[in-house]
């Protein structure tokens, strides 16, 4: 439980982190919408080149960045070879049954795991970049339109950071409960699957117990201490868009428009050099 | 049964930024028999330490023998050694988790291979022991039941396994002064039958003074002394030294001496200052 790798922050004095959240909550969407773009392999390079100086930007070493991926390496295989079996291309290489593994399919599965690893490694930045507040804060503002439609954005934003508070309290709390079972003779690690669930039982439930427990306390604490009596609350951060900003969303956009470019071969305007062109245009 | 540390020594997530030595270079004896309160401010490596009693933390280096089982060999037979150290957590009653009191208690033991019959008499047993009534919170879930007896309810579930050994860290922490007096003289009571040798975290010295014959203390993971109460509170200068206080008894005891009026006994319960003064009022 100890190393749960969601919303973790990893500090650092970059140009990424001083950025505005809210610039980077949008920056994060575009940068999916581009690894959904990109269609050749040239166009994946560039999606790949974008990824890796936002990475330098951040002054995240790039092994944690790496790690990240750890956690999706059976998404990664599972969705591979699934493309790579099952994919309809028409130049066989070899056949067994309905099973069959063409060109065709290995360029796809390739480009699936490659779009899949760009994705995770874009979006973690995201994460390691910006504290779970600063993240909740810049949703938050970016929901407000949404109260013209009566969504309670505030109180929604206040749940999520609370929810991201407690992720630490909780796994400390599942630490301790399991070692108390531990202690009367409970095994969580041998059995099958079901004795195993089974054994999680005098776990989960004191965890549920405890959880409503606190979730009462801090709803009482805030009750207590008028929260949401006054409409608007002020901020002690202000949140502003800077040049660095600026610069981010520049950035990305030329990206976007080089992706696309790439998709379409420079609508023709490269043909010159056929060759090269034929490698990376699949 | 005799526990025996050697040069234990213990590292937080080592080799990383976030390192921390917990307990450096303890090594202390306990013997059969013995009450032993270990002593220190938070973060001093208490909890830690007790923990490795019965194998929740590994031992790193260094060597613990409980019994005839040595912890710090490559494999250990957890269940035996469990069995025989029960360990009571800091506000046990947050581990409670069975829809009946009877089953939450019965746990332990048939973990620890007791049979049917055999649990539900060491469960009927160990209810008694703390003050319950079998026949009226065995059916109960212990969700209804009040956060004292919630307590009673889960020292009982470690008792139910008749541990030979007993580790209680913080026993009293959050109890009213009735309360906390019922654990305790439970702990004297415990130690006529099968559990002979008792460990007590505590950060309550009347406890320590009153219910120990020994006491060890921890500062910043280092084992500073190793004596009985009488020796620390009486003849010592550590808790001086340390953030330890002094028990009421010891305090009332030297606000007397002040005065004039000097005792010759140890008086370190409550009833043994009593005495002390009206032997002094007396004689």
């Amino acid at each position: 439980m100890k190393d749960i790798s969601l919303g973790q922050f990893y500090p650092a004095d970059s140009f990424t982190h001083k950025m505005d959240p809210r610039a980077k909550l949008v920056l994060v969407v575009a940068f999916i919408v581009m690894a959904f773009l990109a269609k050749n392999f040239l166009s994946y390079f560039a999606v790949m080149i974008c990824v890796v100086s936002a990475i330098l930007v951040s002054r995240i070493p790039i092994t944690k960045v790496l790690k990240s991926i750890k956690a999706i390496i059976f998404i990664l295989v599972f969705t591979g070879i699934l493309n790579l079996l099952f994919y309809n291309g028409d130049t066989v290489l070899w056949e067994c049954w309905r099973v069959k593994i063409t060109v065709e399919g290995i360029i796809f599965s390739i480009k699936m795991v490659l779009r899949l690893v760009l994705l995770v490694m874009g979006t973690t930045l995201l994460t390691y970049t910006t504290t779970p507040t600063a993240i909740t804060d810049g949703m938050e503002s970016l929901m407000k339109p949404l109260k013209y439609i009566k969504v309670p954005v505030h109180d929604i934003a206040v749940i999520m950071s609370i929810a991201l508070r407690f992720i630490p309290i909780i796994s400390e709390e599942v630490d301790k409960i399991m070692m108390a079972q531990k202690a009367r003779g409970a095994a969580f690690d041998n059995g099958g699957l079901l004795k195993r669930a089974k054994a999680l039982l005098p776990v989960l439930i004191p965890l549920f117990v405890s959880a409503f427990r606190r979730a009462e306390e801090l709803a009482s604490a805030l009750d207590a201490r008028c929260y949401n009596a006054t409409p608007n609350r002020t901020r002690y951060k202000v949140m502003k868009f800077s040049w660095r900003d600026l610069i981010g969303v520049i950035g990305v956009a030329v990206f976007i428009v080089l992706v696309v470019a790439l998709n379409n071969n420079f609508w023709g305007a490269y043909e010159a050099v056929p060759a090269v062109w034929w490698l990376f245009s699949v | 049964m005799r526990i025996e540390v050697k040069n234990l020594k213990y590292v937080y997530s080592p080799k990383s930024p976030f390192e921390k030595v917990a307990l450096d270079d303890i090594s202390f004896t306990v013997d059969s028999g013995d009450t032993l309160g270990i002593v220190g401010s938070t973060g001093s490596g208490k909890s830690t330490l007790c923990r490795h009693l019965n194998a929740l933390i590994r031992v790193q280096s260094g060597s613990i023998t409980v019994g005839d089982i040595a912890l710090h060999a490559r494999k250990v037979d957890l269940k035996t050694l469990r069995k025989q150290v029960g360990m009571l957590f800091q506000f046990p009653e947050y581990q409670l988790f069975a829809d009946t009191v009877k089953k939450d208690v019965e746990f332990g033991p048939l973990n620890f291979g007791f049979s049917a019959e055999e649990a539900e008499a060491a469960a009927k047993q160990a209810l008694e022991l703390v003050g319950l009534d079998f026949d009226e919170v065995a059916g109960k879930s212990p969700f209804e039941l009040s956060g004292g007896q919630m307590r009673r309810v889960a020292i009982a579930g470690v008792l139910a396994s008749k541990p030979s050994v007993l580790v209680l860290d913080e026993p009293t922490a959050g109890l009213d002064p009735v309360g906390k007096r019922e654990i305790l003289q439970l702990v004297t009571e415990l130690k006529k039958g099968v559990t002979d040798t008792v460990i007590i975290i505590s950060h309550n010295m009347d406890e320590i003074a009153e219910f120990c014959n020994r006491v060890i203390v921890l500062d910043n993971g280092k084992l500073i002394a190793d004596t009985t109460p009488d020796e620390l509170f009486n003849h010592s200068d550590l808790v001086d030294k340390t953030e330890l206080d002094y028990p009421h008894t010891v305090k009332i005891k030297r606000l007397l001496a002040a005065k004039g009026c000097t005792l010759d006994s140890p008086a370190l319960s409550a009833d043994q200052l009593t005495a002390a003064i009206i032997g002094r009022a007396k004689g």
